[in-house]
């Protein structure tokens, strides 16, 4: 069975374009254009995923309501913010809702593609037992490529996707500097220098709240990351 | 030429400060005391013509009440024959005062004409001295004798071997009677006075006169003898006569004014009647002198000045005899002395004498003293002819002191209000300028360099000219701000609304390819035209991101957090860094050897350095150093980026910092939108900083410094929300 996603996007002809890409893909995709809608539609039936502009017709907000009523519906269908809006703040609003991801629409339809791809697979990972092969250790790290899980000390810390794909290509090679276009293609984003940082800040805190004395994550000014074990 | 044309059109003291001009304009009521010279002058000019029309009104009256009262003038109904002038005529001096008969005349105020010169045997014999007093005639006789002889005896006047020298005094008396008296003394001092009366059988005696006073006294050539005859004895011929004898008893030689056959008087007496004083005492005011004279200008009378009432001293001290410099300058003569204030008199009564009445001012006996006079004919009954000339003089000095009095006092006062509005209109500038010079530096301040602009000006409550500019400027700067924030935020909101279209394109384009792909069914020409669409979009992607950077940062400012780090390892690696970044520039890093640990965020300084590095990067050649210097005290740190290139044009200094502001040549690929210097300065002041940008000092380059407070509290910026 056709997996299905939900596009909620008031721009048509953007809605129409993600759909027809999707499409392409193999997916059953559904278009809204607003809350109310899309709401009625999840109502009775939920899809397997949902992208999510914040800005819906006549409410600035609207996405990052029906993301917390989504969320309210299933604590584990995958959610992706997809906006015109690359503000720091619309990022954090936006995960800490309880988004998987959040893409600015710069990204292109092939990464897109590539991300809901992995998102998928981390979703159908976590249901699987894991595999020792796709399990990077690292000191305290355990990483997981397949469920696209990380564990600190044993203890899970809930990353995004493109917070995880930035621990994943520090740590593939501990000690190399990555700069931060390197960490945007590994994550497959377009982010400017400034998300970067605060992707990574934001790893830095993920990681400090299962363990306060978290310093594997060191800054080279001028160049970029690297992890230190 | 310019330069005269600019100041003809921008007048003479514009190039001075408000409060300059002002206290110059103050300076003007100068004028007030000029103004009030003029006017004390005018005043004294018309005190003094009042002064001489209402002593000449006086004049004319006395001298009407005259009119034809000859024998008051020369007491006798008969006029003097004017033509026929005798050399025994006896014109006496008026004195001021009583002499004292004592045979010494020396204090008699005579001159020459009032002397009668008679030749004796030896050459000069008399010399005759005449004065009146009030009601007495005063003659005294200056004879030159080698040999004084008295009489022998008081007893035997009529005794010719007892007699010795005599003198003989004859006079017409009222009646018309001749009276003929001599003077005799057995010794010097006291004369007695006698007249020789026939009694019955032709015995003559000598009777002796009490009412005439003598005194006979040697002198060094001879003797004085002065007489002293009141005049209401004496009709209109007097005469003397001496009778000069070797021994008593001996011949006599005579000689004198009489006839020396019969005794009888011939010479004139030209005085006054003493009813003439009486007369003239009841037109007597304080301070005015009243002389009459005859029509020739022999002074008949004179009644002196009664003292003025009052004190009528000019005034003392420094500023009045500045303000008298100021006013008089040299207009009056000084003082002067008795005998040209005397010629100056005599003049006037000459002019007067021919019948028309006049006016004139001398310089009196003081410095800047002036008198005014005032002289009107005294005409016979008939009216036809003059006899007699009054003349009435006043000191000017009443008048003068009241001029001066005034003067003072207007002076005084505007010298006060002068200073006084100096004063008020130096504190009015004062408060002027500073008040205007507040407006301006909150006005340049609010236009300065920090993008947001300060709405509340100065003296925006004030109700005047002032506080309407201040209103006015507020309302402009307000629209100015509501223009800058428009202009800072179109760039992000421009973004916004451009990325939803380029979404829209770019996904297109995407799907065409996907589709085309899939169905292989696009010709090579179509792919290239997609590749350039492609990249076509991602350009105006990356356009649209620049736009975007200041509000990033913007917000990257207010949600990031403090830290304390050291600026000297991050400045060296991000030097480091930006060597493999611009292989075409090499990179000089000059860092103290010490770590300079700073309160901050890490990240902004990196991004500030970055914008500095962009920047200088493209403002130099290939292969040009660019310097990365960075020191630091206890304070603060300084963080500064230098690169050759050209200079900084003059007016980036206030605006380069500005957001929105660039100066770069347009044929730049990369786009720009001004922000990088502007994001430079947001991450300065969030560090409690300052950026600036400079020329080379040899004009080689531009340096652009950084400097960052290092530790304590720092202030989050003000962050306009876009």
């Amino acid at each position: 069975m056709k997996k299905s996603i939900a596009i909620v996007e008031d721009e048509r002809a953007i809605r129409d374009n993600y759909a027809a890409a999707f499409a392409r893909e193999g997916y059953a995709v559904r278009g809204y254009p607003n809350r109310r809608e899309a709401m009625a539609a999840f109502a009775s039936r939920l899809p397997d995923l949902a992208v999510i502009d914040i800005s819906l017709e006549d409410e600035p907000e609207g996405g990052f309501e029906l993301c917390r009523d989504l969320r309210g519906l299933s604590a584990e269908l995958p959610i992706i913010f997809l906006t015109a809006r690359d503000s720091e703040l619309d990022a954090v609003s936006g995960l800490r809702l309880g988004a998987d991801d959040f893409l600015t629409k710069d990204l292109s339809l092939a990464h897109l593609i590539a991300r809901v791809n992995a998102l998928f697979r981390r979703v159908d990972a976590l249901r699987r037992p894991p595999e020792e092969k796709q399990v990077i250790r690292r000191g305290a790290l355990t990483l997981d490529s397949e469920r696209m899980s990380v564990e600190w000390n044993g203890q899970v810390v809930l990353l995004s996707l493109t917070e995880f794909w930035i621990v994943y290509a520090l740590t593939k090679h501990p000690g190399h500097v990555k700069n931060r276009q390197q960490l945007m293609d590994a994550a497959n984003v377009v982010l400017d220098d400034n998300t970067i940082t605060s992707h990574i800040k934001r790893i830095r805190r993920k990681f400090q709240v299962v363990d306060e004395k978290f310093d594997a994550v060191h800054t080279v000014y001028g160049m970029g990351y690297r992890w230190v074990e | 030429m310019s330069r005269i044309s600019e100041l003809i059109r921008i007048g003479p003291i514009s190039g001075f400060r408000l409060r300059t001009k002002l206290l110059l304009l103050a300076l003007t009521t100068l004028a007030l005391p000029w103004a009030g010279c003029q006017y004390a002058r005018e005043m004294e000019t018309v005190l003094r013509e009042s002064e001489q029309q209402s002593l000449l009104a006086v004049t004319t009256t006395i001298a009407g009440s005259l009119k034809g009262r000859q024998e008051l003038l020369f007491r006798e109904d008969s006029l003097p024959a004017v033509s026929s002038q005798n050399a025994r005529d006896i014109t006496p001096v008026v004195l001021s005062g009583a002499p004292l008969i004592d045979g010494r005349p020396d204090e008699w105020d005579t001159d020459s004409r009032s002397l009668i010169r008679v030749p004796g045997p030896g050459g000069d014999g008399l010399r005759l001295l005449a004065a009146t007093h009030e009601r007495w005639l005063y003659l005294a006789l200056l004879v030159r004798d080698d040999k004084m002889v008295f009489d022998a005896s008081m007893l035997r006047p009529l005794e010719s071997d007892s007699i010795g020298d005599r003198i003989w005094l004859a006079f017409d008396d009222k009646r018309g009677g001749q009276q003929q008296l001599f003077l005799s003394s057995t010794g010097l001092g006291n004369l007695v006075a006698r007249r020789i009366e026939t009694r019955e059988y032709g015995r003559e005696e000598a009777t002796e006169e009490p009412r005439i006073e003598s005194v006979w006294q040697r002198s060094r050539d001879g003797y004085v003898v002065e007489i002293g005859i009141p005049l209401t004895m004496l009709g209109q011929h007097i005469g003397v006569l001496v009778d000069d004898r070797d021994r008593r008893g001996a011949a006599r030689a005579s000689y004198g004014t009489l006839e020396v056959a019969d005794l009888r008087a011939t010479g004139r007496l030209i005085a006054a009647s003493p009813d003439l004083s009486d007369h003239l005492r009841q037109f007597a005011q304080p301070g005015v002198e009243l002389t009459v004279a005859s029509s020739t200008g022999a002074i008949l009378t004179r009644l002196d000045a009664p003292a003025l009432p009052g004190d009528y001293t000019r005034m003392r001290g420094f500023l009045p005899r500045m303000y008298r410099l100021f006013l008089d300058g040299n207009a009056l003569p000084r003082g002067v002395s008795q005998a040209e204030r005397q010629r100056a008199a005599e003049e006037l009564t000459a002019r007067v004498a021919h019948g028309k009445p006049a006016t004139a001012l001398f310089a009196g006996r003081y410095e800047n003293s002036v008198i005014v006079a005032a002289a009107a004919p005294i005409f016979s009954a008939d009216g036809k002819q003059v006899f007699g000339v009054i003349q009435l003089a006043q000191t000017a000095d009443r008048w003068l002191t009241l001029r001066d009095r005034a003067l003072t006092r207007l002076l005084n006062l505007t010298l006060f209000v002068t200073l006084f509005a100096v004063v008020a209109a130096f504190w009015f500038a004062g408060r002027m300028t500073l008040r205007i010079s507040r407006l301006g530096a909150a006005s340049e301040t609010a236009l300065g360099r920090e993008g947001n602009l300060s709405r509340v000006l100065p003296e925006s409550e004030a109700k005047d000219e002032l506080g309407d500019l201040s209103r006015s400027f507020s309302s402009l700067l307000g629209r100015l701000d509501e223009y800058t924030g428009y202009l800072r935020t179109l760039a992000g909101k421009l973004a916004h609304e451009i990325r939803t279209p380029l979404t829209i394109i770019r996904s297109s384009l995407e799907n065409l390819e996907s589709e085309n792909l899939s169905s292989n069914g696009m010709g090579d020409n179509a792919k290239v035209y997609i590749a350039r669409a492609r990249e076509g979009s991602e350009r105006l992607g990356a356009i649209l991101t620049a736009m975007g950077a200041a509000t990033r940062v913007e917000e990257a400012i207010a949600h990031s957090e403090r830290q304390r780090f050291d600026l000297t390892a991050l400045v060296r690696a991000a030097v480091g860094a930006y060597g493999g970044a611009f292989p075409q520039r090499r990179f000089r890093c000059e860092v103290p050897d010490e770590a300079v640990e700073i309160t901050g965020a890490p990240d902004l300084i990196v991004q500030l350095l970055d914008k500095l590095i962009d920047n200088a990067v493209d403002f130099s050649a290939d292969g040009d150093t660019i310097s990365v210097v960075l020191s630091a005290d206890a304070a603060s740190a300084a963080l500064s980026v230098a690169n050759p290139g050209p200079p900084l044009p003059p007016e980036a200094a206030t605006r380069l910092f500005e957001s929105l502001w660039q100066s770069r040549a347009e044929s730049d690929k990369r786009p720009h939108f001004g922000l990088g210097l502007y994001i430079v300065r947001l991450i300065a002041e969030f560090h409690g900083g300052v950026a600036e940008a400079a020329n080379l000092p040899d004009n080689s380059g531009a340096i652009f410094t950084v400097r960052l407070r290092r530790f304590g509290h720092l202030q989050s910026p003000k962050i306009q929300s876009m």
